[in-house]
This record gives structure tokens, C-alpha cells and sequence, in this order.
């Protein structure tokens, strides 16, 4: 009675588990063979060349600082925004200001904000000329610096955010009863419970600019990073595919101890019973200064990115400034481009689409299946490892892998790679919410009369029906903004947007790069709205939640 | 009648149940008591078919169902915590298993189960805006729809409080009564098990403590565990209420004698 029990589960267990040995283990592998092996055998030479030559360890050097201070400027400003919104009592609009324009950079390339920056900083820059002068030198560790910290704002403020939400706000109250000074009283109920989540921020930035490569990619300068070495021996003028795996390989290093590091930290957390709401003390000059340090904050980060909205409606920056449409015509009336916009639609349908699929198929074995613990240990060591790979070694070792392949020059393997580079987040959302749900239903609905596959339909999939939405628009958008895989394996046929602006670059084609950004950035803010709508009429009945 | 003959079970060496016997007649209704831990949870699993048997038979009318699948029993359950689907309204809850029999129950036998159960009012209310009393009611109703040749509850009053308790526990027994249908009720509750079923098996440590009606187990407790934790626990509750109904108990007593 046992065996016939889970074979749907089964089939699908097995179905991922080859997905993931195909298109994760396999090209891993064969990055790892590159860097060990050349045409007389096993050979450690690879390694040796790219460490004897001394600007490869400079580079790894600068990025080991530059991806280091980013993570702690990032920590500092978005605990500065999380503690804003959860312990002050400023103005409600203001808080919901803060949510959305903090996260408003994840809907843009990381390219598209070093151009910006660029364009703002630079010295015929947007700020520049309102300033009277260059502000500073934004080539090299000034400019990355803001790149990265705009980047890694976002998910610093989340996380911060959301732990910050959930610290039992009647510790405040007892520390204060026990006759705490105010600055105790802060140390005692915001700060130590928030340890565990200042280091998680940090590491989660510094893995984030150490792995990126939109930000380099644009104002790196001659300050050499591990993205831009790796990017120029795969793709520079002389290729050096053996020393390119070498630098993958050990680009991944600080990305498992980073991520390994982030796995110990969730040990420590401090998980509070209850979450009680309490007034919070008033204080005018409180909520005034925190009005005042979020806005500045803000208004530096929206600042940089003003610049989209400005150059592609003026005639020729910063020369003739009168306003036009001509620049969006002509890209909209250029078929190349307008087709590079039409594929990084499809590609970020399909890997929604199929992705979302393969993670509820992976979260429904975890969650709420009776399969072995063995088989729940594949599927969460598969989201754990995936988590650690840098998209850059991921795009790397798909094209090493899959050169030759039917499938080297078509969508599938910008979507499958995309799948694999964010499979760990929407699994774990999955999970969670399919965990949450009563253990009994399956139970219940068999003796009904349903089969497990009914069950799925009926009960199951509509509960996790706002879940399934959310991880649908996290695959979307972020297939749409990524660049640091699929650099690697998108051809003159299946280029998207992010490796089409790598190119325009090139041609120095600025006004199409930010046509084209805020193309993107459209598409994200309709695609979210729209999801935000369906989520809302779905579950309209319910008690709204205060929760971002 | 429901019979379980040297039931055995065990996880990873641990003994859960070791020889459990008994009988249980046509509509009878039998609460398993015992407390945390003494198998009572994987008993009610075994005859409903979720846990497997690792030794013994399970009869209903003589025929053996222990290697029955569990929708093959036609046997069916209440959770604790119900498990009602929170995508569908209380109506379309008890409704549930009518799309795979739909002729199972007639819409008339439905119409009947709502109005003992006085659902009617609560029938398009979505499940998060029903109390657990009236939860509860919807899963009974849901279940009894599939009209199941034995009906059994899990911990069915723990999570519901003071008056609703009894106007449940009422209900119950309406239900078995006028559908002479075999409950079998988990519970760790001494005073639920004795003041609701014809009869109550006691189990401890694995093993049947006694198995007998309440007012047997009250006068001639088999052994020492059912003296020191059942006995004793309705020993101090009677004292609690006698000493706050002091003066009216007497009084009810004086009148009594006359």
C-alpha cells in the first residue's frame, strides 16, 4: 500500500533530480576540469599562472575591500531606513515612501547604475552641472562603492526590515521599567537581538559585490575587480579559457564561505514567542531626524538614477538640452531593438513560468511529502548549493559545458540557467508557506475520495495560490535585470536587453542603454503591480496584514 | 463490530503498542484515554489505516482489513485541528467529497446534517470567520457526509472552551445515536472520556489499563494507574466544585432525603 502511495512524488523527485545533475552538477564539473586539466593531462599550471601574475591577486585584493566596505556603508544606511519604519513614528506616507523607493533599484540591471552614475557623477554628469562641479572621482572605488551600495540596498533593507518586525517590541518597555539609560535601552532591545542579522546583511552584500558584474562592467575603471578578470578571460580580446575556470573557481570560494557563514548565523537567531505591538514612546526630534537621514538617503540613490529619466527625452546631453521624443521613436521603431526587448520578455515569461513550476514541484516534496529524508536532504543540499554559485561561474560553465549542444545557441539555455541561478529564494518562499499549511489536509481529502493529484488542484494549490504569484514575479523580474550569467551564453540571435546594453556600450550608445533600461523597468513595475492585483483580489477577505 | 486482535507497533525499536485486543460493538461510542505518549494518537492512526500494522488483524464484521488501504476502509476522521480548507466556504467544505461520490449522501441527508448541526447561518461564511465551536461543526458535517461505517475523533473538545464543550459533546452523541454509527474518540481528558461514551479504554505505557463502561471504572478500578491518574483527577475535580457549591449541594442533598 506504501509503494503506489507516492509515485506522482516520485516522478517528480526524479524529473529534478536530473534537471539539477544535467544543467548544475555536470557544468560545474566541467569548469572544474578546465582549470586542472590541459592537453597532456591533470596539471596545476593554470592555477599557477593566474597567481604568479600579479594583477590577478591585486584585482582579488580590490574586491575582497571594495565588496567588504560596500557591505557595511549598505548595513548602516538600510538599518538607518529599517529603524525609521519600525521605531518611529513619522509620517505614514513617508513610510511607505521608504519601502518603495528603497526597493525600486531591484527592477534595474546593475549595469543600468553605472551608467548612471556615470551620467550623474561624470564630468558632463546631471548632478554634476546642478552641483557646479564634479563632486568626485568616480572611475574605480567611488564609483563601484555607490554602484554596489545602491545594489545591495534593497535586500539589506529587507532583511533588516523584516527582522527588525519581529523583535517583541515589549522588550523596549520592560528595558525602560528596569531603568535603562536610552542608549542601553536601544543596545539591549533593537541592537543585540538585530546582531545576528547584521552579520547576515553583511555577508549577503559583500557576496553580492564580490559576485557582481553589471557595476564593474561600467565604472570599474582601472580598478581591477575578480568579475572584470573573469568577464576578460572569457570574453576580452585574448581568450584563456583553462585560466578563466581557474578564476571562477576561485571566485567561488568566498561565495561558499559566505553562504555556508549565512547557514551558521540562522542558527543564532533570536526567535521571539510572540510579536507584540506596543506605542512607541513619542518623540518629535526622533522621528524628525530619522525623516530627515531616510530622505537625504533617498534622495541620493533616486538622484543617481534621475539621470534615466533625463537624457533619452533631451535632444543631446549635455549639449542641447531641449526636450524630444526622437530618441524614444527611434527606438521604438528599431526592429533589432525592439526584438532584443520582445526575447527578454520571453525568456523572463518562460522562466517564470517553468521555474515556478519546478519549485513548487521541489517545495511539495519537502513540504508535504512522506518521501524519504534522504530525498528531502537532495532537494535542500540542490538550494543550498545553487544559492552559492555566482551567476558569473554559472554562465561560465554553461557555455564550457553546452558548447557544441543543439541547445548552445537558443532560449532554452538562458532559461534553464536563469532556473538554476535564482532557484534557491522562491524554493525556500515555497516551502515555507507549503509548511504552514495543516499537515491533515492530504489525509482528509484521500478519505473524500481525491487523489493526490486532486488534492494538488484543489486544496493545496489554491492556498498557495499569493506564494505561487510572488515566486512567478520573482523569477520574471529578475530574469529581466540579470546579466552575469547569461552574458556568457546569450547569441546574436537570443540576445536580451542586459547583454544587448553590454554591446551598446561598446558603440557608446548611451540614449538606447537608458531607453532600454527604462523599458525594463516598466515591464518590472506593470509585471509587479499587476501580480500585486491578483494577489489582492484573491485575498481581499482576509484581515490585511501590516507587512511590506 | 470492530475488532483488533494482538495489535502490535513500533518505531525504530521503541515499543509503541505491545498486544492490544479489543472489541467494539455496532454504534458504540468508545473514548481511547491516556496520557501524552501512551499510544492512544497511533492506535486511532492504525484503525484508520494512516499507520501501518506491524503485527496483529483488523476485523470489521469479520473481514480482515488490516492490509486495507486507508481510503479502502471507508472509515473516516475529524482532526484535532480540523483541517478544513480555508480556498473553500463552509458549505462547499461539507460538501468536499460529493465531486468523487456524489452519490454518497442525497442533497436531503446534507440539508439534515446542516440543521442538527445549525450550520445554516454559517454556510457561506468563509472558514476564517467561523469560531472553533462552528469549525468544528463543519468538519463534523463534512466527514459525516461520506457517511462513514466508523467514525473517529481526534481530541475533538480540547481546543474548544467551557460551554461549547458540553453543547458538543451533545451533539456527539446525537449523532451516534440517531446515525448508530461507532465513534471512537481520542482524548486525554478523564472526565470527557467517562461522561461521553458507553465505553472507555484506558491505555498506558502501550498496554490496555482497563477497558470497560464508565460507571465499572469508577467503582472497580482495574489497577493502580487508573486509581492514581483517572480516579484521582475526578476525585479533586468533584472536590473543587462540592466545596464551591458547598451550601446549595447540601441543600439539594436535604431535599433529596425528602
Amino acid at each position: 500500500m506504501k509503494k503506489s502511495k507516492n509515485i506522482e512524488l516520485k516522478i517528480i523527485f526524479i524529473g529534478i533530480l536530473l534537471f539539477f545533475l544535467t544543467f548544475f552538477l555536470l557544468p560545474l564539473l566541467s569548469v572544474i576540469q578546465k582549470s586542472v586539466v590541459d592537453s597532456e593531462g591533470v596539471t596545476l599550471s593554470h592555477f599557477a599562472e593566474v597567481l604568479q601574475g600579479g594583477s590577478f591577486l591585486q584585482a582579488l585584493g580590490n574586491s575582497l575591500l571594495i565588496s567588504a566596505f560596500s557591505a557595511v556603508v549598505t548595513t548602516v544606511l538600510a538599518f538607518i531606513l529599517a529603524y525609521s519604519i519600525q521605531y518611529t513614528n513619522m509620517n505614514g506616507t513617508l513610510k511607505k515612501f521608504i519601502r518603495t523607493a528603497t526597493i525600486l533599484p531591484m527592477f534595474l540591471p546593475t549595469i543600468t547604475y553605472g551608467f548612471a552614475i556615470i551620467y550623474s557623477f561624470g564630468k558632463e554628469g546631471l548632478l554634476t552641472k546642478l552641483f557646479g562641479r564634479q563632486l568626485f572621482h568616480l572611475y574605480g572605488f567611488n564609483g563601484l562603492l555607490l554602484g554596489y551600495v545602491i545594489y545591495t540596498l534593497p535586500i539589506s533593507f529587507m532583511l533588516l526590515q523584516n527582522t527588525m518586525h519581529y523583535i517583541d517590541k515589549k522588550f523596549t518597555v520592560v528595558s525602560r521599567i528596569m531603568g535603562d539609560s536610552v542608549i542601553r535601552c536601544f543596545f539591549t532591545s533593537v541592537v543585540r537581538p538585530m546582531l545576528g542579522t547584521f552579520a547576515a546583511s553583511f555577508i549577503q552584500c559583500f557576496f553580492l559585490c564580490f559576485t557582481d558584474f553589471g557595476i564593474p562592467a561600467s565604472v570599474g575603471g582601472k580598478f581591477e575587480v575578480v568579475a572584470g578578470v573573469l568577464y576578460n578571460e572569457m570574453l576580452g580580446s585574448i581568450p584563456d579559457f583553462n585560466n578563466g575556470a581557474v578564476v571562477a573557481i576561485i571566485m567561488l570560494l568566498p561565495s561558499v564561505v559566505s553562504i555556508t557563514m549565512l547557514k551558521i548565523l540562522e542558527k543564532y537567531n533570536i526567535r521571539y514567542n510572540k510579536v507584540s505591538e506596543i506605542e512607541l514612546k513619542k518623540s518629535k526630534l526622533r522621528d524628525m531626524g530619522f525623516s530627515v537621514l531616510s530622505i537625504v538617503i533617498l534622495t541620493c540613490i533616486l538622484s543617481v538614477f534621475a539621470v534615466i529619466f533625463v537624457i533619452p527625452f533631451v535632444e543631446e546631453w549635455p549639449y542641447r538640452t531641449t526636450f524630444t521624443m526622437a530618441h524614444i521613436r527611434q527606438v521604438l521603431s528599431d526592429s533589432a531593438l525592439l526584438s532584443v526587448y520582445g526575447n527578454s520578455i520571453y525568456v523572463s515569461i518562460l522562466t517564470a513560468v517553468i521555474g515556478s513550476a519546478v519549485v513548487y514541484g521541489a517545495a511539495l516534496i519537502t513540504a508535504r511529502s512522506t518521501l524519504s529524508v534522504k530525498c528531502k536532504q537532495i532537494i535542500e543540499g540542490i538550494a543550498l548549493v545553487t544559492n552559492t554559485i555566482p551567476g558569473m561561474v554559472l554562465g561560465i560553465a554553461f557555455m564550457l559545458s553546452f558548447k557544441g549542444t543543439p541547445i548552445q545557441n537558443g532560449f532554452i539555455i538562458i532559461i534553464v540557467c536563469n532556473l538554476v541561478h535564482f532557484f534557491s529564494t522562491p524554493y525556500l518562499m515555497m516551502k515555507s508557506s507549503l509548511e504552514k499549511m495543516n499537515v491533515s489536509w492530504e489525509t482528509t481529502a484521500r478519505l473524500m475520495g481525491d487523489s493526490w493529484f486532486k488534492t494538488i488542484v484543489r486544496v493545496v494549490t489554491p492556498n498557495a495560490y499569493t506564494t505561487i504569484l510572488e515566486i512567478f514575479s520573482y523569477y520574471f523580474v529578475n530574469a529581466m535585470v540579470t546579466i552575469s550569467a547569461i552574458i556568457f551564453i546569450a547569441g546574436a540571435k537570443t540576445m536580451v536587453i542586459t547583454t544587448k546594453i553590454k554591446e551598446l556600450q561598446y558603440y557608446n550608445k548611451f540614449n538606447d542603454v537608458f531607453v532600454l533600461s527604462l523599458l525594463i523597468l516598466l515591464t518590472n513595475i506593470v509585471v509587479k503591480g499587476m501580480i500585486q492585483f491578483l494577489a489582492n483580489r484573491k485575498s481581499n477577505n482576509k484581515t490585511k496584514k501590516e507587512e511590506s | 463490530m470492530l475488532k483488533l486482535e494482538h495489535i502490535k507497533k513500533s518505531y525504530d525499536k521503541t515499543t509503541i503498542l505491545k498486544d492490544i485486543s479489543l472489541t467494539i460493538g455496532d454504534g458504540e461510542i468508545v473514548s481511547i484515554l491516556g496520557p501524552s505518549g501512551s499510544g492512544k494518537t497511533t492506535l486511532l492512526n492504525m484503525i484508520l489505516g494512516i499507520t501501518e500494522i506491524d503485527e496483529g488483524q483488523l476485523y470489521l464484521d469479520d473481514k480482515d482489513l488490516t492490509n486495507t488501504p486507508m481510503e479502502e476502509r471507508g472509515f473516516n476522521i475529524v482532526f484535532q485541528d480540523y483541517a478544513l480548507f480555508p480556498n473553500l466556504n463552509a458549505y462547499e467544505n461539507i460538501i468536499y467529497g460529493l465531486r468523487n461520490k456524489p452519490n454518497v449522501s442525497t442533497m436531503e441527508e446534507v440539508d439534515e446534517l446542516i440543521e442538527l448541526l445549525e450550520l445554516r447561518e454559517h454556510l457561506t461564511k468563509k472558514i476564517d470567520q467561523l469560531s472553533g465551536g462552528q469549525k468544528q461543526r463543519v468538519a463534523l458535517a463534512r466527514t459525516m457526509v461520506m457517511k462513514p461505517k466508523i467514525l473517529l475523533l481526534d481530541e475533538p473538545l480540547s481546543a474548544l472552551d467551557g460551554v461549547i464543550k458540553e453543547s458538543i459533546k451533545e451533539r456527539i452523541k446525537t449523532i451516534a445515536r440517531d446515525y448508530h454509527l461507532t465513534t471512537i474518540i481520542v482524548t486525554h481528558d478523564p472526565e470527557e472520556a467517562l461522561t461521553l461514551s458507553d465505553r472507555v479504554l484506558i491505555i498506558n505505557e502501550g498496554q490496555i489499563s482497563q477497558y470497560a463502561k464508565p460507571e465499572e471504572i469508577i467503582q472497580e478500578p482495574k489497577n493502580k494507574f487508573v486509581r492514581d491518574f483517572i480516579l484521582n483527577q475526578l476525585e479533586i475535580k468533584k472536590n473543587n466544585i462540592y466545596s464551591l457549591f458547598h451550601t446549595e449541594m447540601e441543600t439539594a442533598v436535604a431535599y433529596q432525603v425528602v
